[in-house]
């Protein structure tokens, strides 16, 4: 019977095929939308927090005068307070903290030969390798032999490499550094591997000095930039963070004077936002949804009505309310669930395409698709219902006499 | 076996009350055949469709082998239309997209009846009209008489006990008409009960009873000899 009623419902889509597409309309953009649009969030969502995985493994920034990102100036007792030995505290009362070094930064030009290049110039600690998993393609990085004879070396990185040596082997070559307005002669032990850039800055075109060296021989003062420090796993970033702002707050007494930020944030903030807006698209998504079964409900009242002398032929051949109504609620199932399907299909391509323009993976989550086709299912049903009611309620002798 | 007593129908139409049957009584036993005749508007297809189970009356009784149909839910309405009633119309009533074949096989459909059943019972009640050589033409290639036999096909695969014809041989020539006439002959004699409404009286003179209408109302109702 259920068979029979399905034979009839896809003869009678099959008779106006232009009208059943039409009506199903609504329904294929409502589900392609939402597999899309899910599909694309994802994609996009996990090529951004693949990247911000790339900064570095939990790496939490510590950075002097939280008023600075609202516009503020440092004061001079915040910039003095960011001292390196800061660091040897929050790394002694911080047990989650597994790593923390002090950076310092400024810019200064490389000379080599008639070459220029300017540059940011960073002091760090061997330690910046590990936490930022950033590794040098050729020679070394900073060690901690560089560290205790303050020696006069630089890594670089790869871009900046290229450009003051243009091919010609760095290592061991000897550079001309200006910076705060002293000459050192550098001698290049390493080039570090591509990095890229992102929306931290780019790491490719930046220098590295051991910090004693900085801190010796470039700058008398020894305000930090900012601390990295990093935590023992992913699970304990959180009380990393706690543990770091709770001892600042009170050696600095006040929490304005720094901030901190962690990978884990940084991705907290990224899934809140991706999150509301999956929230936002699916919700039009889901509206467009409910415009399709509005059309399936159009589409379904006039295929009942112009139907009605078949309804009065087949009750009076011995057809129930029931079997009536399973041939119309059937026919909107038909209608919706086969929109359903070339809605999935449809949106799959689209997330495909965009995947590949985005250069991120296709991810279509087999729940957005059993979510878009169950939705797309109750839709017919429920918009289905009523025509099909109307049709099993129809009086036989009306029905038969209808013109 | 039916019994008609007292049957009224009224319609309403908006606030006028259309009275089309206005009492009428008289009883058909098992393997009659009956005309019924009466000018427009007499109330003869309202009373063919209370007879065929598909309206009810407003006044009166009306028993069918017994059972007493205005007391009857819709969907016992239904089941007796599918398997007792064999409806035949002036105007054929098929399905357009469907050939003979499958328009016959649709009350079979409803009493869930396997399909290889359904078609084989098909072919046999087409073969028995006459049409075996029609079973895949659809009712636009075939003639109106053709179409008539269908129907009387399709009213035949549940080998009902009644069967109602209001005016079948109305869209149809006289020679044809007298076709279908002799096709009921047959039934009648194999044993159905034959109801035909019809307004000519050539028809009605091959019937064994005429019951004639007037205005709602039973104006005659006579035994005239076996026909033909
Ligand atoms: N659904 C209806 N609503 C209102 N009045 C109706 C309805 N059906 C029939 N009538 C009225 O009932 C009366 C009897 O109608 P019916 O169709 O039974 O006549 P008939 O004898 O079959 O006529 P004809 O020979 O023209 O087919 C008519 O006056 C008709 O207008
Ligand atoms: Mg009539």
């Amino acid at each position: 019977m259920l068979f029979e009623s399905f034979k009839i419902a896809i003869s009678s889509l099959q008779a106006n095929k232009l009208r059943t597409f039409l009506s199903m309309l609504g329904i294929i953009i409502g589900v392609g939308a939402v597999i899309s649009i899910v599909s694309i969030g994802s994609g996009a969502q996990m090529e951004v927090t693949g990247q911000i995985a790339g900064l570095g493994s939990n790496v939490i920034n510590i950075m002097p005068g939280g008023a600075r990102m609202t516009g503020g100036q440092l004061t001079a007792r915040t910039a003095d307070n960011f001292t390196p030995e800061l660091a040897d505290y929050i790394h002694m009362l911080s047990p989650s903290v597994q790593n923390i070094i002090p950076q310092i930064q400024d810019s200064g030009a490389f000379t080599y030969r008639d070459v220029r290049v300017q540059a940011t110039i960073i002091g760090t600690k061997p330690a910046f390798q590990e936490i930022n998993l950033y590794n040098p393609s050729a020679g070394r990085f900073i060690n901690q032999g560089d560290l205790e004879t303050a020696s006069q070396v630089v890594v670089l990185g790869s871009r900046l490499a290229r450009n003051i040596f243009d091919g010609e082997d760095p290592l061991g070559k000897r550079v001309r550094l200006e910076i705060n307005r002293r000459v050192l002669l550098l001698t290049v032990v390493g080039v570090m591997e591509e990095r890229g850039g992102n929306f931290m800055g780019n790491f490719d075109t930046q220098a590295y000095v051991p910090f004693s060296t900085y801190t010796q021989k470039i700058s008398s003062t020894q305000n930090i930039s900012q601390f990295l420090a990093q935590a023992r796993s992913a699970d304990e970033s959180r009380e990393a963070v706690a543990q770091i702002d709770y001892f600042l707050s009170t050696y600095l007494e006040d929490e304005d004077n720094y901030m901190i930020l962690s990978q884990e944030q940084i991705l907290d903030v990224i899934h809140q936002v991706t999150r509301t807006l999956n929230i936002m698209l699916g919700g039009i998504a889901g509206i467009s949804l409910l415009v399709g079964g509005i059309g399936i409900m159009n589409i379904m009242l006039v295929s009942v009505t112009e139907r009605t002398r078949e309804i009065g032929i087949r009750k009076a051949l011995g057809a129930k309310k029931a079997h009536i109504m399973n041939q119309f609620l059937i026919e909107a199932l038909t209608l919706s669930s086969l929109g359903g399907l070339v809605g999935t299909l449809l949106g799959w391509l689209g997330a495909f395409v965009i995947a590949s323009f985005g250069g991120w993976a296709l991810v279509v989550s087999p729940g957005s698709v059993a979510l878009a086709l169950g939705f797309s299912l109750l839709v017919g049903l429920f918009f289905g219902l009523y025509p099909a009611y109307k049709a099993a309620n129809m009086d036989p002798v009306i029905a038969l006499s209808y013109e | 076996m039916m019994q008609i007593e007292n049957l009224e129908r009224v319609y309403h139409l908006g606030k006028a009350n259309v009275a089309a049957l206005k009492g009428v009584s008289f009883n058909i036993e098992d393997g009659e055949f009956v005309a019924i005749m009466g000018p427009s508007g007499s109330g003869k297809s309202t009373l063919m469709h209370i007879l065929g189970c598909l309206d009810r009356p407003t006044q009166g009784r009306y028993y069918l082998e017994g059972h007493d149909i205005s007391k009857l839910s819709d969907n016992q309405l239904a089941e007796i239309r599918n398997k007792n009633i064999g409806f035949v119309f002036q105007q054929f009533n098929l399905l357009p997209r469907m050939n003979s074949l499958h328009n016959v096989e649709i009350p079979l459909i409803y009493r869930h009846t396997r399909r290889s059943t359904r078609l084989e019972k098909a072919k046999k009640a087409l073969e028995r009209v006459g049409l075996g050589e029609r079973l895949h033409h659809k009712p636009s290639e075939v003639s109106g008489g053709e179409k008539q036999r269908v129907a009387i096909a399709r009213a035949l695969i549940n080998d009902p006990s009644l069967i109602l014809a209001d005016e079948p041989t109305g869209n149809l020539d006289t020679r044809t008409g007298n076709e279908i006439m002799k096709i009921f002959h047959n039934l009648n004699q194999q044993g159905h009960t034959i109801i035909v409404v019809t307004h000519e009286n050539e028809i009605a003179r091959q019937a064994r009873r005429v019951i004639r209408l007037r205005d709602g109302l039973m104006v005659g109702d006579e035994v005239i000899g076996s026909a033909v």
